[in-house]
């Protein structure tokens, strides 16, 4: 458990032994304006959240969660307006598919769905982005670091597994 | 499961359909081209072949080696095949399919074709040995689960009818036996098929649906996937290509057969279109729709994955 000590103005910070990377994709209109309100109103969440600002959730392509993770994120957040709400009317509609489908193709390569949280916020929720941000930072603190990727990145090349029974005989019979 | 011989008898007579009929189209100039298949040159083997007088009609076959989704022929990626008037083309259902898609997807027009339709049995999974004759283990696993060996709509369909048994389905075992383990043993599984990948970029060549001019993983500023062949490119390679063919993807497994570290490329894609059949009740291939799944929405579409 967190324990808050100190002045409520600068609450002295728990000291983690694993401080998780999250990377928060979201829409201009009511995510980011959302998590302003919650700076404006002097709210607290965990500093480890970086938050991408796009201009709706139907601009953030799958690749971008892939790249994020691939450039070491431990966790991302994908977020924006509440069905209805969308600046462009149907681009949190497009989006919502595009995720539902992603989700299920990570899974099946995968990667633990618990380190990928979608989420509606709008410019009003400062709240619900503090508890959003919170959430998915402690959930994946309790998972631990996302390695998957990482170590992907660190192996060079495939030459290790071409190791066929097809190739060997090839190569003996040269 | 014991080895079955599968009947391809009616092949010869479908042969004959095929040439009478293309013979035909291009005698009465109906058609300015017919893409279909040809002897090659080992015994038993086939190729694509694009004929454009009536004389050369005798040249068309059908056999259990016509594995190539000749549909790929027509897209933009195949910049030296005229497409000047209409085309005929002989097809499978299962390629069939593919120009489905590409007619939703505004590439090709039904009015600019004629489809030769094959009452299809069953191809051979692969062509290394192209005189084997088709069983339930030398047939494709695409053919064991195939819902469409009668093709529909086409201009013309020899009458003969495939006879072929109900044979075990290798992909739907494949994905569920996949489904059932732990995300860190698919993990495991992915990345061993993953890294064996070369980037030859032989199943996006083959894919009727890659028919885009500049793929996104070639682009390098900004570059989102990584081109070398190393593990965390090819990775981001696959899933990149899995998700651009979700609710596209004909199954043709042609990009799984043209392969040549044997990756089940098709495993991915076939998941994915399980997926958008239980999420959206969205089949692709049947009709010819102008939205597709992920380019459409509804606003009682699921979300309770999103808080
Ligand atoms: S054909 Fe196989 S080896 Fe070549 S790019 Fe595709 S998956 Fe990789
Ligand atoms: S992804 Fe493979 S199976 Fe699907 S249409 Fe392309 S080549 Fe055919
Ligand atoms: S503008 Fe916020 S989701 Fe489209």
């Amino acid at each position: 458990m967190v324990e808050i000590v100190g002045s409520t103005m600068h609450p002295e910070k728990q000291k983690h032994s694993f401080e998780p990377k999250i990377i928060a994709f979201v829409c201009t209109w009511c995510t980011y304006a959302g998590a302003d309100l919650a700076g404006t109103s002097r709210m607290q969440y965990p500093a480890n959240v970086r938050v991408l600002k796009f201009p709706c959730t139907g601009r953030i392509d799958p690749v971008f969660i892939l790249k994020a993770f691939q450039q070491g994120a431990d966790g991302v957040l994908v977020s924006g307006c509440h069905p209805g709400d969308c600046h462009y009317i149907a681009g949190n509609f497009h989006a919502r598919r595009r995720f539902a489908v992603f989700r299920k193709l990570l899974e099946f390569v995968g990667v633990d769905l618990d380190r990928l949280q979608f989420s509606w916020v709008s410019a009003a929720e400062g709240g619900k982005w503090v508890e959003m941000v919170s959430d998915l930072t402690e959930r994946v603190r309790a998972m631990g670091p996302m390695t998957e990727f990482k170590e992907l990145a660190l192996e060079e090349q495939w030459s290790g597994a071409i190791d066929t029974p097809e190739l060997k005989e090839a190569y003996n019979s040269i | 499961m014991s080895n079955q011989p599968i009947d391809t008898s009616i092949y010869s007579a479908i042969s004959t359909a095929i040439q009478t009929e293309a013979k035909r189209i291009l005698a009465e100039e109906q058609v300015s081209a017919v893409i279909g298949y040809t002897t090659a040159r080992r015994q038993g083997s086939a190729q694509p072949i694009v004929i454009t007088a009536a004389n050369d009609a005798a040249k068309l076959i059908f056999s259990p080696a016509c594995v190539n989704n000749l549909a790929v022929y027509l897209t933009k990626a195949k910049k030296e095949i005229p497409k000047q008037g209409r085309i005929g083309i002989v097809v499978k259902g299962c390629d069939l399919k593919a120009l489905v898609g590409l007619m939703g997807e505004s590439q090709l027009r039904r009015e600019d074709l004629y489809l030769i339709g094959v009452p299809c049995a069953g191809v051979l999974g692969s062509t290394v040995q192209p005189a084997t004759a088709l069983t339930s283990d030398s047939i494709a696993p695409k053919c064991s689960e195939c819902d469409a060996r009668l093709p529909q709509g086409c201009d013309f369909v020899p009458s003969q009818t495939p006879a072929t048994p109900e044979l075990e389905h290798k992909y739907a075992a494949e994905i569920a036996r996949l489904e059932a383990l732990t995300p860190h043993e698919r993990w495991a599984y992915w990345k061993e098929q993953f890294s064996k990948c070369i980037k030859c970029y032989a199943c996006r060549q083959v894919c009727p649906f890659c028919f885009c001019e500049q793929c996104l993983c070639d682009r390098n500023k900004p570059q989102m996937v990584e081109t070398t062949p190393r593990p965390a490119g090819n990775t981001a390679w696959h899933i990149v290509r899995a998700m651009h063919l979700a609710g596209r993807c004909a199954g043709c497994a042609e990009c799984e057969r043209v392969c040549p570290m044997d990756i089940p490329l098709n495993l991915l894609n076939r998941k994915m279109a399980k997926e958008l059949k239980e999420l959206y009740a969205y089949e692709a291939g049947f009709e010819v729709q102008d939205k597709g799944p992920l380019t459409s929405y509804e606003e009682k579409d699921d979300q309770s994955f999103i808080k």
